[in-house]
């Protein structure tokens, strides 16, 4: 009996005992989900707010979802990065692993240097920033895993000695074999490359810095080292070289950088000047490339889709339609090497007249405009041979491009009395599809 | 008598319609000029860099030259008269409207001018335009407008070169209107540029020396 009160005593004051514990349970966690709960709501909202910014500012390359496909990813080079692949170049992280967010906050504020990504901390606020990586970071599942970050020792001071020895790690790893044996491709295998979207890459030239896409400090350099530029062929070294040897390379390549054209003299720059005359002579394939380029010869020769991005594998396939009032429908011509319907089996001078004198084989003249061959014509003529020697190198693609369609004479005449007389505005309309026919298809 | 006066009349009408028909037909610029002089004009209308006396700086305009005259720059940013574009007003722009289906732009006043120009630009903003497309506000004007996914693959020494050239033109007083958002072209069209022989800027370009 006694025990029997005793025992119930004792369950009595568990009893009692238990209670604010279960209370400070359901109190913990409460808090704890609601701590989850604001930190995910924090977060989406953080993505939410960054997703706006993206579409703003961020989607004319990097496409809606964030795929590298905007409208104007096809015409800049190297291309946008595809966002959802999570594979990022800029990195203080090991290889395959994702990027952190400071490095990521670091691209966006200072831009990718050598290619279209700007600085954007003139422009975003720095909670902007942060937003749009969160909201990147969203894009592509492989943020799931933490990112492995790299241990940076203290590295070593640039010194001649360091530097000397930084060269022989440059022989030792071959680097010459794509950079060349003075960072600037001179004999290298090969300098061409594609990234992971096959789109063509050439190898970095080492003497200006100021194009190393995250930065030219030596603690930058070495972090491309040891870590490899995710999506091209440059690769880690982390496992064929020790940290002191990639410490040293970092220094050699720094040491490499020549003076920018903005720093030289007059001597220099003429010097400067003359050799790049003289690459372009040697290759002038090379140079041709650049000025199709260059002179955006590409973004009305190769036909685009409901959103303006460029149709796949159509580069300088024309076929862009222009309807150029009062005058008529003008759709872009082919510019590959196609013998149906491109260039193939135009002679030099052909080529070469329409872009000087904007005659087509046929005698008819083309407007100055949009074509702009009175601009062309005042090219020197080294660099019309290239562009000429450049499009024969262009991999044919069928698409048999209609001729200009000039309007009737009565439109025509009305148009012009518009254009002159009324004063009114005549567009010129550029439309979306392809007006040629593929391969005949159609 | 009543009757060879109408027979008269109805002649001269029908002589007056070819006659402005035919005017209308060949008026220039178009297809009256020959190829040659077109090129000549083009080529003498960008402004020389001889007035430059750092030699450095004059090789590198003169570079710069080179790039905006062959890249066409003033295809769009011409100033028009009303014979079409007026070579003299190099590069003031106000030539070309430029509908797109997010907004509608007018080619800009390239030339120093402290007010309507680059004058009020910073290099890097310039360069910023030509790397990325991206404007000083922040708007990214797309390629189709404004080709700079094609100048992006300028080197970035060569769009220095562009700038110092775009410095040492002879700067034109000429407001030209900033972008208006908004839908302006519908599909199926994906650009609509205006290119009327009239100015699209803000009053008449005025050379300031």
């Amino acid at each position: 009996m006694i025990q029997s009160h005793l025992q119930q005593e004792s369950i009595d004051t568990m009893k009692l005992n238990s209670r604010p514990l279960a209370l400070a349970c359901v109190v913990i966690a409460a808090v704890f989900l609601a701590a989850v709960l604001g930190v995910t709501r924090t977060r989406l909202e953080a993505q939410g707010r960054g997703k706006a910014v993206y579409d703003k500012h961020c989607a004319e390359c990097h496409g809606p979802d964030g795929k590298g496909d905007g409208p104007s990813a096809a015409y800049v080079a190297p291309r946008p990065r595809d966002l959802s692949s999570g594979r990022y170049k800029i990195r203080s992280t090991e290889t395959g692993s994702v990027p952190t967010d400071d490095d990521l906050v670091r691209s966006v504020r200072q831009g990718l240097y050598g290619t279209a990504m700007p600085a954007w901390d003139r422009i975003l606020s720095d909670s902007d920033i942060q937003d749009v990586v969160a909201y990147t970071k969203s894009l592509s599942p492989q943020f799931g895993t933490p990112p492995k970050v790299v241990t940076l020792g203290a590295g070593t001071p640039s010194s001649p000695e360091s530097i000397s020895r930084g060269q022989q790690v440059y022989d030792k790893l071959q680097c010459g074999k794509c950079h060349g044996t003075d960072g600037r491709g001179t004999g290298a295998v090969a300098t061409e490359f594609q990234d992971d979207r096959q789109q063509p890459l050439p190898a970095a030239d080492l003497t200006q810095p100021w194009t190393f896409r995250g930065g030219a400090t030596s603690r930058d350099v070495y972090l491309r080292f040891r870590t490899g530029m995710a999506g091209t062929p440059m690769p880690s070294f982390a496992e064929a070289a020790t940290d002191a040897e990639m410490w040293d390379l970092a220094n050699y390549m720094v040491s490499l950088g020549r003076k920018p054209v903005w720093s030289m003299t007059a001597q220099e720059v003429a010097d400067l000047y003359a050799r790049e005359e003289a690459e372009a002579k040697a290759n002038p394939v090379k140079r041709g490339a650049h000025l199709v380029d260059a002179l955006a010869c590409v973004v009305c020769h190769s036909p685009v889709d409901e959103q303006k991005r460029m149709l796949p594998g159509m580069r300088l396939a024309g076929g862009l339609l222009l309807r150029i009032n009062p005058y008529g429908d003008f759709p872009t011509g082919n510019l590959t090497s196609d013998k149906e319907t491109g260039l193939g089996n135009w002679t030099d001078d052909e080529i070469k007249r329409v872009i000087t004198k904007g005659t087509l084989r046929d005698g008819t003249r083309l407007l100055p405009f949009p074509m702009d061959w009175p601009s062309y014509s005042t090219m020197k003529q080294s660099d019309i041979d290239a562009i000429v020697a450049y499009l024969r190198t262009v991999p044919p693609v069928s698409n048999k491009v209609p001729p200009p369609k000039y309007k009737w004479l009565i439109p025509y005449l009305w148009g012009k009395f518009n254009l002159l007389v009324l004063g009114g505005d005549p567009p010129i309309a550029i439309f979306t599809g392809n007006a040629g026919r593929q391969g005949g298809a159609r | 008598m009543i009757r060879i006066l109408k027979w008269a009349a109805l002649v001269i009408v029908v002589l007056v319609l070819c006659a402005l028909g035919a005017f209308l037909y060949f008026i220039p610029p178009f297809f009256t000029m020959s190829p040659e002089d077109f090129g000549k004009a083009m080529a003498q209308a960008a402004p020389g860099v001889e007035g430059i006396t750092d030699p450095a700086e004059r090789a590198i305009a003169e570079r710069g030259r080179y790039i905006v005259m062959t890249a066409g720059c003033n295809g769009c940013h011409a100033t028009n008269g009303p014979q079409g574009p007026d070579l003299t007003k190099y590069l003031a722009g106000g030539g070309l409207k430029s509908k797109t289906r997010q907004a509608t732009y007018v080619s800009r006043n390239l030339t120093p001018d402290k007010e309507t120009g680059l004058g009020r630009r910073t290099d890097d903003e310039i360069k910023r335009v030509l790397r990325s497309g991206v404007f000083p506000d922040g708007h990214v004007v797309p390629t189709t407008s404004m080709p700079w996914g094609s100048f992006s693959i300028w080197s970035e020494e060569d769009r220095h070169a562009v700038v110092v050239y775009l410095r040492h033109l002879p700067p034109i007083r000429h407001q030209t209107p900033e972008p208006v958002f908004g839908n302006a072209v519908a599909a199926p069209a994906a650009v609509q540029e205006d290119h009327a022989w009239k100015d699209y800027g803000v009053g008449e370009a005025k050379p300031l020396r």
